[in-house]
């Protein structure tokens, strides 16, 4: 091997540090400088890759021990909880402006920023079109009579829901969460909660419950363990409205959504269905 | 690991069914303590969902991507429980193993649990104790020969020597050991 000096470092320096380089028994200047001396070196230091190699195989030489219940979940919770606060960033909204046309509908994925277009909701021609038409089908068609009304139960159940949300988020200082299913498919919906700490969420394609099932609302704030505010049943329609009384948590809380077995979850069961990031409704 | 860097809980769900236990296992090897052990696999968990793109350009595999982050983060926790012990400079900081050159080809070794015993015990007792004081234990060189009482030329030795030896043991035994990559 010839001898090269980098970062202070001889090869054989490099080579009197190997063991202790890749077992991490250095201090973490003397590591620092072997790391740059091998980032430099044209030499292989084949010697500290065999020794490395090793390495891995000392994990097995770990006794087993059973993790904590409830730590996988924990963990989902916290990556959902930071895939949601990476979604702003990802997705800068544009400024608006005064001569652009009426934007059709609601945007693809819930847009972070403030003003709320809340009208948006309303200027779909969804709710008449679609009920006149399931009701015409049903009439029609009478096998899909019970699927079809169970729809248009769902739709009704779901205005009914928006309403209330709406009129929570109305509130001074109300903050509103846009809800939507992680892989984009999935339930959606919407949760607000006032000043005054009343909370309404609703939530539309949701699978039925079934037993003890429920739905159960967690508030995550940052790395911090979910707190569950309440849960509901869904039935055929397909459709859940919930409302309870927790105090604000502010700006910037996670709501989220999972399935339970039962009432009085204190950890959630993965998968999350939806979630969606709290923000005031209305801009000052 | 693309799934992962692209935001899928699902695979981090999966990681976790994978790997979870031996990340704990590891965690609580190191710490000794069960509450400490699930910061370090919460946060060794995370970190990976996080930089799930720097694999990318990794070497070595997923298992032992994501093992090493875990024993870094269990290091440095008991690290810190120290006072006088000179600190990582960078919490972010990936393992050394991480970050060696790409150059290097790896030797499949046997990292079935049972060849890893017996290598431990083909090894003596003093190279199998440093290099447990180093890597489990968190201790530098110079700390392992202040504890055991030995020069720190002898500790280097013990070390070098109890790597080559596992390393001797666990080669392939079709005598192979050929470089890949």
């Amino acid at each position: 091997m010839a001898e090269h000096t980098f970062a202070g470092l001889t090869c054989a320096d490099v080579q009197d540090l190997a063991s202790g380089f890749v077992l991490g028994a250095l201090t973490p200047a003397e590591s620092d400088t072997v790391r740059r001396h091998l980032a430099e070196c044209p030499e292989l230091h084949a010697e500290m890759a065999e020794l490395n190699s090793v390495v891995p195989a000392l994990f097995e030489a770990v006794d087993p021990v059973a993790p904590t219940a409830g730590l996988k979940d924990r963990i989902l919770a916290a990556a959902a909880a930071d895939l949601e606060a990476r979604r702003p960033a990802a997705q800068p909204t544009p400024a608006p402006s005064p001569a652009a046309p009426d934007r059709p509908a609601v945007p693809a994925r819930p847009e972070p920023a403030r003003g709320w277009d809340l009208g948006a909701l309303f200027r779909r021609p969804v709710w008449a079109a679609v009920a006149a038409a399931a009701l015409v089908a049903a009439l029609a068609l009478g096998a899909w009579n019970v699927q079809l009304r169970d729809q248009v139960a769902g739709l009704e159940a779901y205005r009914t829901g928006v309403v209330k949300v709406l009129d929570t988020a109305a509130q001074p200082e109300a903050q509103l969460a846009i809800l939507a299913a992680p892989a984009g498919q999935g339930p959606s919906g919407l949760a607000a909660w006032g000043a005054d700490g009343n909370v309404a969420l609703v939530m539309r394609d949701l699978e039925p419950t079934t037993g003890t099932q429920v739905y159960e609302a967690w508030l995550i704030a940052g790395t911090s363990a979910p707190i569950p505010i309440g849960g509901f049943q869904v039935g055929t329609d397909r459709t859940g409205t919930f409302g309870t009384n927790h105090v604000p948590l502010g700006e910037g809380v996670v709501v989220a959504l999972t399935l339970e077995p039962r009432e009085g979850a204190k950890t959630p069961t993965m998968p999350i269905l939806a979630l969606g990031t709290a923000r005031a409704a209305q801009s000052s | 690991m693309d799934r992962l860097a692209g935001g899928d809980l699902g695979a981090l769900d999966l990681l976790y069914e994978q790997y979870g236990a031996m990340a704990f296992s590891i965690a609580y090897r190191i710490t000794g303590d069960r509450s400490a052990a699930e910061d370090v696999v919460q946060d060794a968990f995370l970190g990976a969902w996080r930089n799930a793109g720097r694999y990318a350009g990794a070497r070595g595999s997923v298992r032992t991507w994501l093992l090493s982050i875990v024993h870094h983060r269990a290091i440095d926790a008991i690290r810190r429980r120290r006072p006088t012990v000179e600190l990582p400079d960078s919490e972010a900081g990936l393992p050394d193993s991480l970050t060696l050159p790409d150059t290097w080809a790896d030797v499949e070794l046997r990292l079935d649990r049972a060849a890893v015993w017996e290598a431990l015990t083909s090894i003596s007792s003093v190279q199998r104790e440093a290099i447990e004081l180093a890597y489990f234990g968190g201790l530098t060189q110079t700390e392992i020969a202040e504890k055991t009482g030995v020069p720190l030329g002898t500790v280097k030795g013990r070390l070098r020597l109890g790597l080559q030896g596992l390393r001797a043991a666990l080669l392939p035994l079709d005598g192979g050991g050929a470089g890949r990559g």
